[in-house]
């Protein structure tokens, strides 16, 4: 009876755990969401008297490398380095790596852009899998193709780092589009402050867009819920959490979508961490790491008018294998940086940002997978009051509603919405929506990526995306 | 019962907060489609008004289209700016093809219009500070050198911006003085400084050189290093006594500077000290002056890029074969490098080779 009692205790301290949990998250949520929009007022003003194209011709402005790992993209690969050939930047490079496919990625990109086999000086400065071939072509001189032994994502992007020549370099998926001004407005954050040493962008969910050359033709609602929901999830996450922490420096991930690095700071923490699923938050943490060790004044921004669209997951399937790499690169990254949380040696960042990940981001998942089938139970144990159960649930949906509704708020506010007023508002009745089955089907998939991270934590993971609108 | 009334009110704040979230959305989002119908309504009259100038059959009546234009934009920044774009961006009508005739189509435009006067002056004293930043600026494109008292003033504002955009202005316009002392004023700021000293003397439009012989007499030496690398492009004769004694100097950086603006003049009587400077210990130096020598193309300087093909450093080696590939190289030396014991010059010079040629 003693032993049935405790377990009764546990459980009600455990639900009001789950309770205050919740909530605390969510407080700090709205937090979050008024530093953003404040951040983004001020930055959309300024936006008004920046003349970032006067630039263009300005020998302030840095080269860039683009790099773009691939691994059996052939449905894609063509398309996308077609669509980087015109983007807005006066001096750039763009180095295709392929990274062992066993699909027509290389023979595609050989034969599209005529390239020849050459030889060339590597400069090793990160150790990589042999590297099997360059080719160039006259006809495009400033695109690269390199051909490799498999050796995962990372170590593709260290290849690219090596044999790239400009000093700042960016990593695009395969499977993402930039806006034609994206890098020319990104790279500016190089030159305003040259303590930066990444920068990332905003990346947006590109289903239902058609995006031609750079830029946004329409929008039409996209068919699948699934894709409704992401779009309303990647404003919340980009435009609220995202500008809130760079606003502290201590932004500890940039979107492997679309970042704009400098290559001396890479190369001097030894490039991209290889086996891991989670190398763009990685990098960031280790820079981070790196800089306020050997006390160096550095920058880690954000810049939410620099976009690049991406293509997200369409099918239930897709978005559980998605959910799980995230989940399982975070764990990864917070373990082999365990030393960072709350040593005051990395300021904002270990006393805050490492933290909240921790708790928030990485546990918040396990306590609110366990809090799903807790408190029903202890509801029907008759344990807990209805009445207050009740408010709770309208509670936290009414906080996830704010927040999700305030990104779409400062999304509209900045004028870079392609939809129409009713597509807008249609869009935020999503916001809503996804408060009832589609959130807690995600946290249930992060869960999964926590008790799966041994298996899959080194796999490339691959996701079917359908092409993009021409 | 105190408990789950305060969870009753925080409820009722939280919908509270949705709903005004809500109307705020929505009456944002209604703003954006006025806008967007706004923006399209205008551009499709100004179309009209635009084809009405540019193929006025007679001068009278070209007038008369550049009045009703005048009405359209009125004192609308955006309307007028749209409308310039749009009268650069025509093609097919006679005057669009002649560059000069446009010009002075624009320039008959702009005198009906005075834009400085009715749509930026404004703007300049009584918008916020993006605002008046941004009518800095125009006003400079404008040539309207009548505002110069009030951007100067705007000059010394505290915003950085708007005293940057001001600055930026007063630079358009050739103004030595003030764009000096803005310069001055940022000196100490290393971070900012170097950037804005670079972007100003490409956009000044008075003498590069009084503006540097100005700040040469009270700037610091990070300062006096950043504008003589700022310089080295644009070849002035009068500062090579400087170069020439600052390469020859113990001081680093200023050493850095010098051989960089020595190289880019390629003077053969400068080649004994490019020499020397292409066996300094800091490979910068080695660097910039093997750029300077492959400029010269005499057999000396050759066989000093052909040496430096083989340097310890990568970027120095990467020079040199870039250097290498567009100076006069016979056969012979080309196959000595690439069939040579020396696998980094060769790897090097493939690597141009291949670029060039495949």
């Amino acid at each position: 009876m003693g032993f049935l009692n405790w377990i009764r205790d546990f459980i009600v301290v455990f639900n009001y755990f789950c309770m205050a949990f919740t909530l605390l998250l969510n407080v700090i949520y709205i937090i979050q969401l008024f530093v953003s929009l404040f951040r983004v007022h001020h930055n959309y003003n300024k936006t008004f008297s920046d003349d970032f194209h006067s630039y263009v011709d300005s020998d302030n402005l840095l080269p860039i490398s683009l790099i773009i790992p691939a691994y059996n993209e052939q449905e894609n690969i063509v398309q996308n380095v077609r669509s980087l050939m015109k983007i807005n930047y006066p001096m750039y490079e763009v180095i295709v790596v392929n990274d062992g496919s066993t699909d027509k990625t290389g023979e595609l990109v050989v034969n599209a852009f005529h390239m020849h086999k050459i030889e060339t000086s590597i400069r090793y400065q990160i150790p990589t899998e042999d590297i099997e071939g360059v080719y160039f072509s006259k006809e495009y001189p400033n695109l690269l193709y390199v051909q490799k032994k498999n050796g995962g994502k990372s170590d593709a992007l260290n290849a690219g780092i090596n044999i790239s020549r400009y000093p700042l370099f960016t990593c695009l998926d395969a499977d993402s589009r930039i806006e034609k001004d994206a890098l020319l407005r990104l790279s500016m954050e190089f030159i305003k402050d040259s303590r930066t040493v990444v920068a990332g962008g905003l990346v947006r969910i590109a289903n239902g867009s058609k995006i031609v050359d750079g830029e946004l033709k329409g929008f039409t609602m996209p068919q699948k819920l699934i894709e409704r929901f992401q779009i309303v999830e990647y404003y919340r996450s980009f435009l609220m959490g995202r500008v809130f922490w760079s606003s502290t420096n201590s932004l500890l991930i940039v979107s492997g979508a679309f970042g704009l690095f400098r290559k001396q700071t890479v190369i001097d923490i030894g490039g991209y961490k290889r086996n891991t699923i989670g190398e763009d938050m990685e990098i960031v943490v280790r820079i981070h790491r790196y800089m306020r060790k050997n006390h160096k004044k550095y920058r880690v921004k954000f810049d939410e008018f620099s976009i690049c669209w991406t293509q997200g997951p369409m099918s239930l399937k897709d978005i559980r294998s998605q959910r799980r790499r995230w989940q399982i690169g975070l764990m990864d990254t917070l373990l082999s940086h365990a030393g960072m949380t709350l040593n005051p040696r990395y300021g904002f960042v270990g006393l805050l940002s490492v933290p909240y990940n921790w708790i928030f981001e990485l546990f918040g998942a396990l306590v609110e997978t366990i809090g799903y089938f807790l408190i029903p139970f202890t509801l029907l144990m008759g344990e807990l009051n209805m009445f207050f159960f009740v408010i709770y649930f309208l509670l936290a949906v009414s906080l996830g509603v704010i927040l999700s509704e305030g990104s779409l708020v400062i999304e509209q506010y900045t004028h870079r919405a392609a939809m129409t007023a009713k597509q807008s508002i249609a869009i935020s009745v999503y916001a809503v929506l996804e408060n009832f089955g589609y959130r807690q089907i995600i946290t249930i998939f992060r869960m999964e990526g926590i008790l799966k991270y041994r298996k899959l934590r080194k796999s490339w993971g691959k996701i079917k995306r359908k092409e993009f609108e021409q | 019962m105190k408990m789950e009334l305060i969870s009753v009110i925080a409820l009722l704040l939280c919908l509270l907060a949705i709903g005004i979230e809500y109307i705020l959305h929505y009456r944002l989002a209604e703003l954006q489609d006025e806008h967007t119908t706004r923006v399209e309504n205008i551009r499709q009259r100004l179309s009209i008004h635009v084809e009405g100038v540019l193929y006025a059959p007679t001068e009278s009546s070209r007038d008369a289209e550049i009045d009703a234009l005048a009405e359209e934009i009125g004192e609308d920044f955006e309307v007028y700016e749209m409308a310039m774009q749009a009268i650069r961006e025509h093609k097919g009508s006679a005057i669009d093809a002649d560059e000069q005739a446009l010009e002075n189509l624009v320039e008959r435009i702009n005198e009906r219009i005075k834009p400085a006067e009715t749509i930026y002056a404004p703007m300049l004293s009584s918008g916020d500070i993006y605002h008046q930043g941004y009518a800095c600026r125009r006003m400079a494109e404008l040539e309207a050198t009548e505002y110069t008292d009030e951007i100067r003033e705007l000059a010394d504002s505290k915003s950085r911006d708007l005293a940057y955009n001001a600055a930026m202005a007063l630079c358009h316009m050739g103004e030595t003085d003030d764009v000096a002392r803005y310069l001055m004023s940022i000196e100490n700021d290393r971070l900012y400084s170097a950037r804005i000293i670079n972007e100003f003397f490409a956009q000044f439009t008075g003498s590069r050189q009084e503006l540097a012989e100005k700040l040469f007499e009270e700037c610091n030496p990070y300062m006096r290093c950043t504008i003589i690398k700022t310089l080295a492009g644009y070849k002035i004769e009068a500062f090579r006594p400087m170069y020439i004694e600052g390469a020859g100097g113990d001081d680093g950086q200023l050493k850095i500077a010098c051989v960089k603006a020595l190289a880019a003049f390629g003077r053969p009587e400068d080649e004994q000290l490019l020499q020397m400077a292409a066996n300094d210990k800091n490979w910068v130096i080695r660097a910039a002056a093997i750029r300077g020598l492959s400029l010269l193309k005499t057999t000396t300087a050759l066989n000093a890029v052909k040496n430096a093909l083989s340097d310890k450093e990568w970027w120095v080696r990467q020079t040199a074969a870039q250097s290498f590939a567009h100076m006069d190289i016979s056969p012979g030396d080309l196959e000595e490098i690439l069939g040579g014991y020396d696998r980094f010059a060769a790897d090097a010079m493939k690597a141009v080779l291949y670029k060039s040629y495949v």
